[in-house]
């Protein structure tokens, strides 16, 4: 067995002569080491058509004199049928000039008829099929570079030295609005383009074409001829020949009006983004995963003392505190990323790098990569509450002294308040006294206008009862007149003790020898069956008492009992000490300290037994010129001037109903 | 009855000329006293110089001269100094524990006779 052979290319004789096609048959097959064989054969284009089809045939030789096809037609049509199988022509000796026409219409090579030996053929098969191959290269090559060209949405052009458009692709034939591309060529940019960009294009592909070097990855600002504008990132490269000469400039151009756009767009946000966070008085930071600083806003810089970005990032918390809080702090940090946790509004103290004691209120939140797994950093927001501490901590201090004062200021309003009842009492004394004084100046006018008259009556009647006088009635007349003058002046006296100065005479006094002698001033006044009853206790205290005024006040009050029990009943009188155990009727009307709950008292009961006081009049007994006494019978004045010298000692007075019958009245002074 | 040399020389100064007579009427009738009224008290230390009483009754409440100043005037003469005057008032409650004005004795009008006898005779006796 021979090693296998390699396959031998196939051969098409086209030719109608038989004895030629002997002859090529010979030639083609029988050359030594032949690459070629005939494998068919066709006497009419017709019948070589056929074979095209049907037959994979890689080279044809062809005779143009056919019995269905002459001359020049003959190829034409074959090399339609075939364009890319190789012809070679074979020619009479006498039609040179028709072989050579077929040549220029792509024949590969044409040969004479009994010029031809099997080596030329051989050469001519070969150099047919060679240049076959390498035209299919060339068209393969030419058709990729068109595809590209074609529908590549970038923008190519090929220039000529003059800048002329030699090529340009179909993405550039639209963006100049044409139809065809080569209505562009010839033109020029400035054609094209608004004149600053055509004119500066020109420049760039002048110094190119001297320079021979590239321009590469411009970003060019176009403005169209029509007004539209662009962005176009261009690179422009020489354009040689196969000696290396330039020829011109190419370039390929892509339009980024969009992505310069978005650029842009970006920019202006970030650009957005900075002045907020530099606007931000609160501190702003970002911190890779380590505690560098990436990224400060300008209210952190400022708070750091720095001046500039680049003094802050890449360094840490150690470069700007002191160890033991930069420690604090980035175990803090730390913790946040690897827990992955934010912490939020933390209230930390720090020394900041000018050496003051600041409150901040920090959020640190981890800052996690794309898929939420790993901790890049962590992004902080910290907002320096020193003031708002101090203020706190002075509105504290102040609300303390607030509560202080207002302690103080309730401690004072008592004080007032007291100062207040008390003045209300000197005030009430006051108007009490200055009634009095006007009450005393009356009555003493009353009293000299009266006085004096009454005086002159009674020396009058005095001298009259010391004369033997004529007539049964005059001894009685004069003592009515007495009476009469008697009574006038009581009431004048009443008047007089009622306004008389009130200054009290005090000594130490034994209130039962008072009311013993006083019941004896009475005596006369009891006409009727009286009984008096005394209950004294034997060893009461001594009082501060005016013996004269106290004396007043029992005649008063044991004479208008009497007269209360008109013909008669009992007066009882009674004294005796207790201990205040509670406020009693009257005491509590009292300014006096005396009768607080615990001292002792001394007391003194009168009760007749008379028809009692009507409940009505009860609150009225007191008042000056009150009396329920008949006409006559009273002054009116009695109990005001008792109650009057009673309150004078401190002590009280109360008048009141027996349950039964007749009126008790109690007196109190302090023991 | 006494000799004008043995009755007592009382000296009334009151501005009432009614009180005055009747007074003076009164006491002399008992033919013990011999009595020299006085109605204006701006005359009463000149009247007493002359009359020389025993004793002085003056009122208190005169109009032009207030019997305190009249008895200022009497005392501060060596003549009557030691002569004993009872102020005479309208103005004063017998019943009021006081019985004396400024030092002095007085007896609250109106008056009994009797009580003028007794005042007279406790300060100068019988």
């Amino acid at each position: 067995m021979s090693s296998p052979r390699p396959a031998k290319h196939r051969v098409l004789v086209v030719e109608d002569n038989p004895g030629d096609v002997f002859l090529l048959r010979e030639m083609v097959n029988e050359e030594p080491n032949s690459r070629f064989l005939v494998t068919a054969e066709a006497g009419r284009l017709e019948q070589a058509m056929e074979v095209l089809k049907s037959e994979q045939v890689d080279v044809v030789l062809l005779d143009l004199q056919l019995p269905d096809s002459h001359g020049a037609d003959t190829f034409t049509i074959l090399h339609g049928a075939a364009p890319d199988v190789p012809i070679i022509v074979l020619s009479e000796s006498d039609d040179e000039e028709l072989a050579l026409e077929t040549v220029q219409l792509g024949a590969h090579e044409y040969l004479v008829k009994g010029r031809v030996d099997g080596h030329l053929l051989h050469r001519a098969l070969r150099y047919a099929l060679e240049r076959a191959r390498s035209e299919m290269q060339l068209a393969r090559e030419r058709d990729l570079l068109h595809t590209l060209l074609e529908n590549i949405p970038d923008r190519i052009y090929f220039k000529d030295r003059q800048s002329r458009f030699i090529r340009i692709n179909r993405a550039l034939t639209a963006l100049f609005g044409l139809e065809r591309a080569d209505e562009a060529y010839g033109k020029t940019d400035a054609d094209f383009y608004g004149a600053d960009h055509a004119g500066e294009a020109l420049q760039d592909e002048r110094r190119l074409m001297e320079t021979g070097e590239p321009l590469l990855g411009k970003v060019e600002f176009e403005t169209m001829a029509d007004g539209r504008k662009t962005w176009s990132l261009t690179t422009k490269l020489p354009l040689r020949d196969r000696k290396g000469r330039i020829i011109g400039t190419c370039g390929i151009s892509r339009e980024i009006t969009e992505i310069k756009e978005m650029e842009e767009q970006l920019a202006t946000e970030r650009n957005l983004l900075r002045a907020v966070i530099d606007n931000l008085p609160d501190l702003v930071f970002l911190k890779d995963a380590e505690g560098h600083y990436l990224l400060d806003n300008a209210a952190h810089l400022r708070w750091l003392g720095a001046h500039d970005a680049s003094e802050v990032r890449g360094r840490t918390l150690f470069d700007f505190f002191s160890d033991e809080i930069a420690t604090r702090l980035h175990a803090d940090d730390m913790e946040v990323a690897a827990s992955r946790l934010p912490k939020l509004n933390q209230e930390e103290y720090v020394i900041d790098p000018q050496g003051n004691l600041r409150w901040r209120l920090t959020s640190k939140i981890p800052w996690l990569d794309n898929d939420g797994l790993c901790t890049v950093g962590l992004v902080c927001i910290s907002r320096d509450i020193t003031e708002q501490k101090l203020a706190e901590a002075s509105l504290k201090q102040a609300n303390a002294e607030l509560a202080a004062s207002r302690e103080e200021l309730l401690r004072a309003v008592e004080e007032v308040k007291f100062a207040h009842s008390e003045l209300r009492d000197v005030q009430l004394q006051l108007i009490e006294a200055e009634k009095m004084k006007s009450i005393g100046r009356l009555s003493a006018g009353v009293a000299h206008e009266v006085k004096n008259p009454l005086a002159i009556l009674k020396m009058g009647i005095d001298f009259l009862s010391g004369q033997k006088l004529e007539g049964e009635h005059t001894s009685m007349i004069l003592k009515e007149m007495n009476d009469a003058l008697a009574r006038a002046d009581g009431v004048i006296r009443g008047l007089l003790d009622f306004s008389a100065p009130k200054q009290l005479e005090v000594k130490r006094e034994n209130l039962n020898k008072i009311i013993v002698d006083g019941l004896k001033l009475v005596r006369g006044e009891m006409k009727g069956s009286f009984e008096i009853e005394r209950d004294l206790q034997p060893n009461l205290p001594p009082l501060d008492l005016d013996a004269g005024k106290i004396s007043q006040v029992f005649v008063n009050l044991f004479t208008n009992a009497i007269h209360a029990m008109g013909e008669g009943g009992t007066l009882s009188v009674r004294t005796f000490t207790k201990q205040l155990t509670g406020v009693g009727a009257n005491v509590g009307d009292s300014r006096s300290e005396s009768f607080r709950v615990g001292r002792n008292i001394v007391v003194a009961e009168i009760d007749d037994t008379g028809n009692g006081i009507p409940e009505d009049k009860l609150a009225k007994i007191f008042e000056p010129f009150y009396t329920t006494k008949p006409t006559g019978k009273g002054t009116g004045l009695g109990l005001s001037v008792v109650k009057t010298i009673v309150d004078l000692h401190g002590g009280t007075i109360d008048i009141r109903n027996l349950h039964d019958a007749g009126v008790r009245v109690t007196l109190m002074f302090q023991a | 009855m006494d000799t004008p040399s043995t009755k007592k020389r009382i000296f009334v100064v009151d501005d009432e000329s009614g009180f005055t007579r009747l007074l003076k009427l009164t006491l002399e009738h008992t033919g013990h006293y011999i009595v020299k009224e006085e109605n204006d008290g701006t005359q009463a230390w000149l009247a007493a110089r002359e009359f020389r009483p025993d004793i002085i009754f003056l009122d208190i409440v005169m109009p032009k001269i207030d019997g305190g100043d009249v008895a200022q005037q009497i005392r501060s003469d060596p003549m009557l100094a030691r002569i004993p005057i009872i102020f005479l008032t309208a103005i004063v409650s017998q019943t009021e524990s006081k019985s004396e004005i400024g030092g002095f004795p007085f007896i609250s009008k109106p008056v009994s006779l009797e009580a003028i006898i007794r005042c007279i005779t406790e300060h100068i006796g019988e």
